[in-house]
Formats: structure tokens, sequence, C-alpha cells
């Protein structure tokens, strides 16, 4: 599944702040978007998760058989499509305990029926293994409990995301607020998957050695365009990027 | 005790509408406000459909809902996307429309005179209030146990997600908007057959019992009771209700001339109380957590 | 044609205590974002306020009006620092502040009932002239009351756009912190503001208490018209709740004259879940 952009711009006040004629995200496994400061990385990413609507141009979303303009979709329909997204800002459910919150997210809409409510048969024993393995893989403080920190609650926005099993996951930010080990770990977790032929993922972030040490392609972006794109060792190597980005 | 059970059987339909709140407001979020229009409608309805049309009890209670559900349903497609202060202003309105137009539709209301009478669905003598107060009881209890059910549930858990976060709900693949409209539709359609039943409790409904007091009073039940508790409506229920209208009004001794003040003490009462929960205690008497009757202090982050 | 003469010059007579209620709760809307019921009560108290002075005090309807306005200015203060103001401070959510007004409204209501009764009262009233007034009768209340309304809207309005008083109000309103952080003190603007929005409320139940009677429910009665006024207008605008008030009372004028008041105010709130719906901001 892949994101693929046409003739895609936004301005405010006439002034352009992304503009890109044709980019395709979502076609190489783990994928990074990075560029200086104001080069529209969060604008894009806000396109991308419908959170601005584009001034002239389209996203479509694309598998093999199926293309669908992400605009027109509805939030729940880009989801259950497979596109999601982790979030930049701190977001959560407050009254769901971490279990619960993951048992949500696995659970499927014709499972969530007025019927349901009086035969109480629980989740599959699989979804529920796959819960234990990732509560256990990470630290929480209390992990029959509510997420706590603010670490705590970003990554179970993550861990939220990949119980959904995606097909497509974009990543927002996700070392903000994370603990330098934990974002290891998840970006670990996240490259197993992706190896394994179960995702696609796009990362937005400043954290460029982490960009380096996962990505198989980055897409660098400057002054609303796409400036280069390649393998890392392309990217890192191209003098124009330095010039741009690394001061070099 | 003619009177004793029609005041225990109001405070039934009171438990009921409460609890239809708790799901509504205490669950999903959605700050109702206008609980007296969708009980009034169905009071209304069931009236109406009796004297004017000769409807028997049970046609003009199914057709009363059924209508309460399509009035519900169009009200919910174009409320339940706004932000809840938008959400409790129209339900207001909604509930001032209903009771204007029972004012106004004289040719099926009768208007400020009065309809009635209403009689009860079945005559054994004198067997017949208490037979429908046993009736009022089953009806409550399975609704209570429902709602228990329901805090268990998958179902359960998506509502919580959605009074929490909406947005982050849709954006893991949850039709939010559907999940409120069909609940709405139901919880309302609900109230409007509780008002149905109070039609032969109160036997002669005039355009004044539709106040803004109901909303207020099932409201206060609900916060002072614990709102997002499965038990909260009904606990508070018994203590506004049961204390109040019951215990005091009946059994207290007030001399007549004071009697008259008695329900505007109550109603000042209640606003302080619900003015005093709200600033000292906000989950309630029963918070969300609470095992038993008693609240712990553990309380969530 | 007569029709919309009429409907206009009634609308607007009959509207100006609608206008200065939705002028005052704009501002508390418009300043603290939440959807305060207990304005009703400024209102209410204001008329009661007049009565009080008019008539126990004898000083007669024009004299009291203005030490009645003050004190429900002054109530409207009080509700701010020992109600609002502390639940604001505790973290209570917008939907939960609208609840607690409600329940400070009742309290307020029926504590008044309790000390004056629930019967109606009657403001006494200055000797009536009337007026042709532009080819539609009117008194010389009326007249006097929309003088009062023109006056007090082209001071809010000056207040409001034109003074460094009205820019503090507008920046705290958009951004709080970065108003604090340039040394605004927020607590002083907001018992300024709740004073202000009290006096308009004290006003309006005054004026609309002189045209009809002065019980304990008018502030009530009228506190959802003036929401839905102040929703439409769009929150926070001066300018809007000014005209849609006017358009309301026009509105509900007109029908009036076609048809029975009841079915005017159906029509209007039918039209306010409308505008609601198209207008109100979505969440998802």
């Amino acid at each position: 599944m892949k994101l693929r952009v046409e003739h895609l711009s936004k301005a405010y006040h006439n002034h352009p702040v992304v503009n890109l004629p044709q980019a395709t995200l979502g076609d190489h496994g783990l994928e990074g978007l990075i560029g200086p400061n104001g080069a529209g990385k969060s604008t894009l990413m806000g396109l991308l998760t419908r959170r601005l609507s584009p001034t002239t141009g389209s996203i479509w979303l694309e598998d093999e058989e199926q293309s669908h303009e992400l605009n027109a979709l509805k939030s729940y329909e880009v989801a259950r499509l497979g596109l999601v997204k982790t979030n930049q800002r701190i977001q959560g459910f407050e009254s769901l305990k971490i279990r619960d919150s993951l048992r949500l997210a696995a659970t499927t809409h014709a499972q969530e029926t007025l019927r349901g409510v009086l035969d109480d048969d629980p989740l599959s024993e699989e979804l529920e293994e796959e819960i234990d393995t990732y509560l256990s893989a990470f630290s929480f403080a209390d992990r029959d409990g509510y997420a706590l920190s603010g670490g705590e609650k970003k990554l179970l926005d993550i861990l939220r995301c990949l119980v959904l099993k995606p097909r497509l996951l974009l990543m927002d930010e996700p070392t903000a607020g994370l603990p330098e080990d934990v974002t290891e770990q998840v970006m670990r977790l996240v490259a197993d998957k992706v190896k394994a032929g179960e995702m696609k993922v796009v990362i937005v972030e400043h954290d460029l050695e982490l960009i380096w040490s996962f990505c198989e392609y980055v897409h660098f972006l400057s002054e609303g365009e796409m400036l280069f794109q390649g393998a890392p060792e392309e990217v890192k190597n191209n003098r124009v990027v330095a010039e741009k980005y690394m001061g070099v | 005790m003619s009177y004793l059970i029609f005041s225990m059987s109001l405070l039934l339909i009171y438990i009921g509408l409460a609890q239809l709140l708790h799901i509504q407001f205490g669950m999903l979020g959605i700050a109702n406000f206008g609980v007296v229009g969708f009980w009034g409608f169905g009071m209304y309805g069931v009236g109406v459909l009796r004297v004017q049309y000769d409807f028997s009890f049970v046609d003009a209670l199914v057709v009363t809902g059924v209508l309460m559900a399509g009035a519900s349903y169009v009200l919910g497609r174009l409320i339940l996307r706004l932000e809840n202060q938008a959400v409790l202003c129209a339900t207001i309105a909604f509930s001032s429309i209903v009771a204007l137009l029972t004012v106004t539709e004289k040719w099926l209301t009768f208007g400020v005179v009065g309809l009635g009478t209403i009689s009860y669905p079945i005559k054994i003598g004198w067997a017949t209030e208490a037979l429908y107060f046993i009736f009022l009881i089953v009806l409550v209890v399975a609704l209570q146990f429902y709602i228990l059910k329901l805090h268990k549930s998958r179902l359960g858990r998506l509502m919580l997600a959605i009074r929490d976060n909406e947005e982050l709900a849709a954006s893991l693949g949850k039709d939010t908007v559907r999940t409120k409209l069909v609940l709405f539709t139901i919880t309302c359609s609900l109230m409007g057959v509780l008002g149905g039943l109070s039609a032969p409790l109160n036997q002669f409904l005039t355009p004044n019992m539709l106040v803004p007091g109901v909303t207020f009073a099932v409201w206060i039940s609900l916060v002072l009771g614990g709102k997002e508790h499965p038990l909260g409506a009904t606990i508070g229920v018994f203590v506004t209700f049961g204390f109040f209208d019951i215990l005091i009004e009946t059994y207290a001794p007030v001399s007549p001339g004071l009697a008259v003040m008695v329900p505007n003490l109550k109603l000042f009462l209640y606003g302080a109380l619900l003015v005093g929960v709200l600033m000292f205690r906000p989950s309630g008497f029963l918070a969300r957590e609470t095992k038993g009757l008693f609240p712990d202090k553990e309380a969530r982050p | 044609m007569w029709l919309i003469r009429d409907s206009i010059f009634i609308g607007l007579l009959q509207a100006s205590p609608l206008i200065l209620a939705a002028m005052g709760f704009t501002l508390i809307y418009y300043l603290n974002g939440f959807i305060n019921f207990a304005y009703g009560e400024s209102i209410t108290y204001g008329a009661y306020f007049a009565a009080l002075f008019s008539g126990a005090f004898g000083l007669g309807f024009y004299l009291s009006i203005v030490p009645a306005a003050i004190l429900a200015g002054l109530l409207s203060v009080g509700t701010y620092l020992y109600i609002f103001r502390p639940a604001l401070l505790r973290g209570v959510k917008p939907s939960e502040m609208i609840i607690l007004s409600v329940g400070l409204s009742f309290m307020l209501r029926y504590g008044l009932v309790l000390f004056v009764g629930a019967e109606n009262e009657y403001l006494s009233e200055p000797p009536i002239a009337y007026f042709n007034f532009l080819g539609v009768g009117a008194t010389n209340l009326q007249i006097i009351a929309l003088l009062l309304v023109l006056v007090f809207a082209f001071n809010l309005y000056w207040i409001i756009y034109r003074t460094e008083f009205g820019e503090i109000i507008r920046g705290l309103a958009n951004n709080e912190e970065l108003a604090m952080a340039s040394g605004i003190n927020p607590h002083k603007v907001s018992v300024k503001v709740w004073f202000i929005a009290g006096v308009a409320g004290g006003l309006s139940g005054i004026f609309s208490g002189v045209f009809a009677l002065v019980n304990p429910l008018m502030g009530w009665n009228v506190i959802l018209i003036t929401i839905m006024v102040t929703i439409v207008a769009g929150v926070g605008s001066v300018r809007g709740a000014l005209l849609a008030s006017v358009v309301a009372g026009i509105i509900t004028a007109s029908i009036t004259l076609i048809s029975k008041p009841l079915y005017a105010e159906v029509v209007l709130l039918t039209a306010f879940i409308l505008v609601l719906w198209y207008r109100g901001r979505k969440v998802v």
C-alpha cells in the first residue's frame, strides 16, 4: 500500500509551503522523510494524515487493486483500508487501561455490536497472546493499569497502531517524548515487521541517526519540494543535501 | 398505599431515565440536556394515541417508540458530529419544541386544558397498579443488567474510547458517528417508551409536566450517584427522588402552608447539591472503579 | 409591505432586552469559553432588584434602574469569584462547567422563590405615553429601552474594539498564556467583564420586567434564546451578537404577526438546530 501525490500544494497567504508535482511514499519498505526546519515536513505530514486539506492537487491511497482519493474518505475508512498513523502529540483514552486500549485496537467493528454485549466471548487467544508479547517486551510501570507517563502514552499510541496490523504506517516523530532505548526497541520491532513483509512504513523525524540506521529509502524535502530521494548512503553523500541540511 | 405505589413507580421511571442518560453521557459523552423532551414525547404520544385514536396500550407504546426513534435519528444525524456544548444546546432546543407543541397542537393534545384519562393496559381491580409496578421493576432491573454487561463488553470499551477521544478512536478504524447515532437513537427511543409508560401513572397529561425540572432531576441523580459507574444512576435516583420526593414530601410533618414551598426547597437543594458535587467530588458518590458502595481513594492518574 | 415595516419596528422594540442579554452573555462566553446558564439569573435578579428599589424603597422606576443594574453586576461577579473561578482552577471540563452553571442557576432561582414566592410581580411603571414612532405605535418606555440598547451597544462596541481594555480581553480570549506572559492579570480582567455582563443582564431583566411582568422563571425563559442568538452570531463576536439578536427579534415579530407567538418560538428553535448543524464545529 502506498500514497501517491499529484500536483499537491499547500499555501498560506499565497505562499506555498508544500509543492509536489509528483511523489510516492510507501514503495520501499521503511522510508524516512527528512528536511531542514521549515522545509514543509509537518505540513506534508498534516496533508497525508488529513489534518490539513490541500490547496490544490490530490493524494491517492493505492494498492494493487484499488485507488482511493484520500480526502474523500472518512477517518475510519482510511484506517480500515490499512493506512494508520502514530501521533506526534500525546493522545490516548484516559479511562482505558493499557491492555484494554490495545484490545480496543485489535477488535473489529463486527465484534462491537449491541447483541455481543450479552455473550461474553473473549478476544481470540491469538490476539491476547500478541498483546501479551507487546506488554512483556516493553516495561510499563503498571502493566495491568493505566499508561502513566507521557513516554508510556506515546509508546502505547505506537503499539495500538501495530496491533491494528496496518498495511502502511505513518510515524510522526516517533522519538519525540520517548526515551532513547525505547525508541531503539520500537524501531527494531517496526523494522522486523517491515522485513517480514507485514507493512510499509514512512517516518518523519528530526533524529537523523535513527533515519540512517533504520530506513531503506529517504525522501529529502527542502522548501516544500522533493529535492532528492534515494538510499540513505546516496542522500548522505549528496552535495546539495549536505549544503542544505548539514551545514557542511 | 396506592400513593406509595404511584411514587415508587415514578421512581422506577426516573431510574430508567437516569440509566439511559448514563449510557448517553456517562459512557458515550453525549450531553443530552433534553431528557424531558424525549420522555414527554413518549408520554403524550401514548396519551394521544390512546385517547384520540383508541389504540391499544401496547400498540400505542410501540408506535410511539418507533416515532421517537425516527425523530431521534434525525436529530442525531444533525447534531452528533458536533462538539458537546452544541449537542447540549440542540437537545434543550428539541425539548422546548416538544413542550411548545403540546401547547399549540390543541387538536391532538387539548393544549393547556389537558389530555385524559389514560387508563392502564390491563384492569384487575386493586391489583392493577401493583402489577404495573412489578412490571416496571422487571424492566428497570433488565436495563440495569444490560448496563452492567455493557461495561464489560467490547461495545462498552468502544463507547468509553469515543467519550475520551473520538478523533483517535476514528483513526483506529472505529465508525464513531455511526456508533453514537445507533446508541443515541435507541436510548432516546427508550426514554420515549419510559414516557409512554408514565402516561397511565399520571393519567391526566398537561403541558406543564414538561418542565426543565424533569431533565434537571435526572441529571442531578446521575451526577450525584456517579456518572461513570454502572450503578451510579440507580443509587443517585434513590438518593434524590427517593429521599426528597418520597420520604420528605410524603412523610415529613410540614404544615399545609409550608408544603407548597417544599418542591421549591427541593429544587434549591438539588441545585446546591449539584454545585457542591461538581466542585468537590466531580466523580459523584460512586467513582468509576468503585468496588462495593464506598468510593475508593485510588483514582486514575 | 406593512408586514416588513411592522416586523422590523416591533421586532426591534421587543428585542431590546434580548439584545442587551445577548451582548452580556457573549462577553462571558468569549472570555471564559463556557455556556453560563446562571447568566439567566442576572436577568431575573436585575428585575427583582428594580422591583425592590422602585416598590419597597419608593425610588420610582427610573431611579431604581442604576442601583438594580449595579447589584446585578455584583451578583455576576460573585458567581464568578466563588463558583466559576474556583471550578476553572480545579480543571473542571467545559461540558461539566455548563452543568455546574445549570446547578447554580437552579440554586439561585429557587432560592429566590423561597424568599419572595413564585407569584408574579409588577414593576411600578412610570406614566406611559404613546407615540407614533415612524408609523408604529410605541410607548415612551419602549423607546427609552431602545435608546438604552443603542447607548449600551455603542459603548460595548467601543470598549471591545477601540480601547486598550478591549484589546486585553480579545488577547485573553485568543491566547491566555501569551496574554499572561505580557503581564496581563486575567483575574482582574475577568472580574470587570463579569461585572459588565451582569449589568447588561440586569438591564435586560429590568426592561423585560417593565414591559410584561417579573417572576422567578423570567431569566430561565430567555436564557435559551439568548444562548441561541449568541451561538448563531458566532462565539465572542459582540457585533455578531448584536446583529443576531436584532434578526431574531424581527423574525419572532414577523412570525407572531402572521401566526401564534408560540409557533414563532418553535420555528426559531428549529432554525437554531439547523444552524448548529450547518455551521457547528465538527469533531470528526
